[in-house]
């Protein structure tokens, strides 16, 4: 078993590179529709879609781990919890255009090093076989 | 545990040659501060401002809020494991500098929030417009990486907080308070027929600007555990948080943590206050589900008949929450939870990205995104130059008069999901 790393941040994809990563070129809610895609499919969120305290619509990054191989049946918790945090992100106007490059650079490094914490837990569950 | 606080108000404080305290006056060498934070090399330059309720004043981006104490006697130092060495806190004697707070700001990352007006309507949303604060505002060094730079920026509030705190060993405290937490064993014999409740403090804990740490320990690399509520005075718990403004627990909120307060205030008379149950919000579902488990586990284990669980922070933290009430609830323990709310300006949406029929007892801290129009202030300390990046401001929320229109998620500790607020609704 391994996990994904669905992402829009340069950054992750790169520090990442020898992980799959699924990178989406698009905006955070790109990402989140694909998400949705991947648990309908049968794929387990690993990670809350909605990453840190940074209010929807602020940041334009969000990167998420799901499992690699479809389960049969749909996660209901997963399919819950996507769909929550889709209503959640469409409460918020998006605020990111026009932001300055170094203003981006400071959102993809929060993003990158949000998930930067929960992949070394990835890892271990990957390296034991098993994902909860 | 037995811990005496020992309030010593603050009325004022000014720039002097020599540092001290005297009559109720906290008088600051300048230079002292600012040469003790600039031996940090990550820090290029740093200066300190003093505001007083009721003046024309606006700071921002503030990243922390500290306020100064000292332990007078017992084991251990402020801010063990990170100031002072990692002895074990919450015993003893503690001077506690009441009024006054050193707040941090100044330029961390790009995008950074937090408005703290000392008069006007925005000072009724944030406690912090209620005290004399020294504020010390900060400039990292040119390309420095922004992990170092805010624990660069944490440390010199930190450093600050505990210098002032160590001017007040030897003052005499204007109010002397006592808390005392009991064994489990003397908390049984001691109040037989009384519920016994405790309390679960949720901790912000995800990455960069997102961190909480423990007796210097980043509580994202912890497990769910037991910790004295008079620990948590003495600085045991520290912010590294620095986005969601409005509902971040700054460190002074750790340090005056209401709900502990109120517990105590309680305590032996209504219920018996049995202890604070520490829990991390990590990213990691697995780590949510662990770290709930381990919640609702300690909370049986003490045999607690109710528990109040406090929340840190906006979206993945709702599911944190709504899995330590459930997990708690199935036990057979009553629970209560404190929250912020994101109901859309109109206050029509649904307020948590997650919920559960078993929540059924709620407190909130008011609904972040309801709009409010800042006036200009006359002085500005810190920079406006992230007013229209901030969360809840948006293109134009800084307008040409100086005024902000913006969501109230923009102010510091303005819904507080500790109830660390003043403002309320009938």
């Amino acid at each position: 078993m391994d996990f994904w790393i669905v992402t829009n941040n340069e950054r992750v994809r790169e520090k990442y590179a020898t992980c799959h990563i699924v990178f989406v070129d698009g905006t955070d809610r790109d990402v989140m529709v694909r998400l949705r895609d991947l648990v309908h499919a049968g794929h387990i969120l690993l990670t809350h879609p909605l990453t840190g305290s940074l209010k929807p619509g602020e940041t334009p990054f969000r990167s998420v781990l799901v499992t690699d191989a479809p389960t049969e049946k749909v996660d209901t918790f997963s399919l819950q919890l996507i769909e929550t945090c889709r209503l959640a992100l469409d409460k918020f106007r998006i605020r990111y255009e026009g932001l300055s490059k170094s203003t981006l650079d400071d959102f993809r490094e929060v993003d990158l090093s949000l998930i930067d914490s929960a992949i070394p837990r990835a890892m271990a569950d990957r390296s034991r076989g098993r994902f909860e | 545990m037995r811990l005496e606080l020992g309030n010593i108000d603050i009325r004022e404080i000014r720039f002097a040659e020599k540092s001290e305290i005297k009559d109720g006056v906290l008088y600051v060498n300048q230079e002292e501060i600012v040469a003790k934070v600039l031996e940090d090399d990550l820090i290029r330059e740093a200066h300190l401002d003093i505001t007083v309720p009721g003046e024309s004043v606006r700071i921002t981006p503030v990243k922390d809020v500290i306020q100064p104490r000292v332990k007078v006697e017992g084991p251990g130092g402020m801010f063990p494991g990170v100031i002072a060495k990692v002895d074990t806190v919450g015993s003893g004697k503690t001077n506690v500098l009441r009024g006054m707070a050193v707040v941090t700001a100044g330029r961390i990352v790009g995008f950074q929030e937090g408005i703290i007006d000392m008069s006007g309507p925005g000072a009724d949303y944030t406690p912090f417009s209620q005290l004399n604060n020294l504020v010390l505002v900060m400039e990292p060094k040119e390309g420095i990486k922004q992990h170092d730079y805010e624990r660069a920026a944490r440390l010199a509030g930190l450093k600050t907080a505990a210098f002032i705190g160590e001017l007040a060993k030897n003052i005499t405290p204007d109010e002397t308070k006592v808390y005392e937490t009991l064994t489990v064993k003397e908390g049984f014999e001691k109040y037989p027929d009384l519920p016994r409740i405790g309390y679960v403090l949720m901790l912000q804990t995800q990455g960069l600007l997102h961190d909480t740490y423990v007796y210097g320990v980043d509580a994202k690399q912890t497990l769910t555990t037991l910790i004295s509520p008079t620990e948590i005075m003495d600085g045991a718990i520290i912010s590294g948080n620095c986005v969601s403004a409005c509902d971040k627990n700054t460190t002074y909120h750790h340090q005056n943590n209401p709900v502990i307060e109120d517990l105590f205030e309680a305590h032996g008379k209504t219920l018996n206050f049995v202890g604070v149950i520490i829990t991390n919000e990590n990213v990691y579902l697995a780590d949510k589900m662990r770290s709930s488990d381990w919640s609702a586990k300690l909370a049986e284990y003490l045999s607690l008949d109710g528990v109040i669980v406090s929340q840190e922070g906006f979206g993945n933290p709702d599911t944190d929450l709504i899995m330590n009430c459930t997990k708690i609830e199935k036990k057979g323990i009553k629970t209560v939870i404190i929250t912020d709310e994101y109901a859309g300006q109109d206050g029509k949406s649904q307020s948590l990205a997650d919920a559960d029929p078993l929540a059924d007892a709620v407190v909130t801290g008011g609904n972040a995104n309801e709009v409010i129009v800042l006036p200009p202030m006359e002085k500005i300390i810190g920079t406006l130059d992230f007013v229209n990046k901030i969360a809840g401001g948006h293109d134009g929320s800084l307008r040409e008069d100086g005024s902000i229109e913006a969501e109230i998620q923009v102010i510091t500790g303005s819904t507080n999901e500790m109830g660390f607020n003043k403002l309320s609704a009938r």
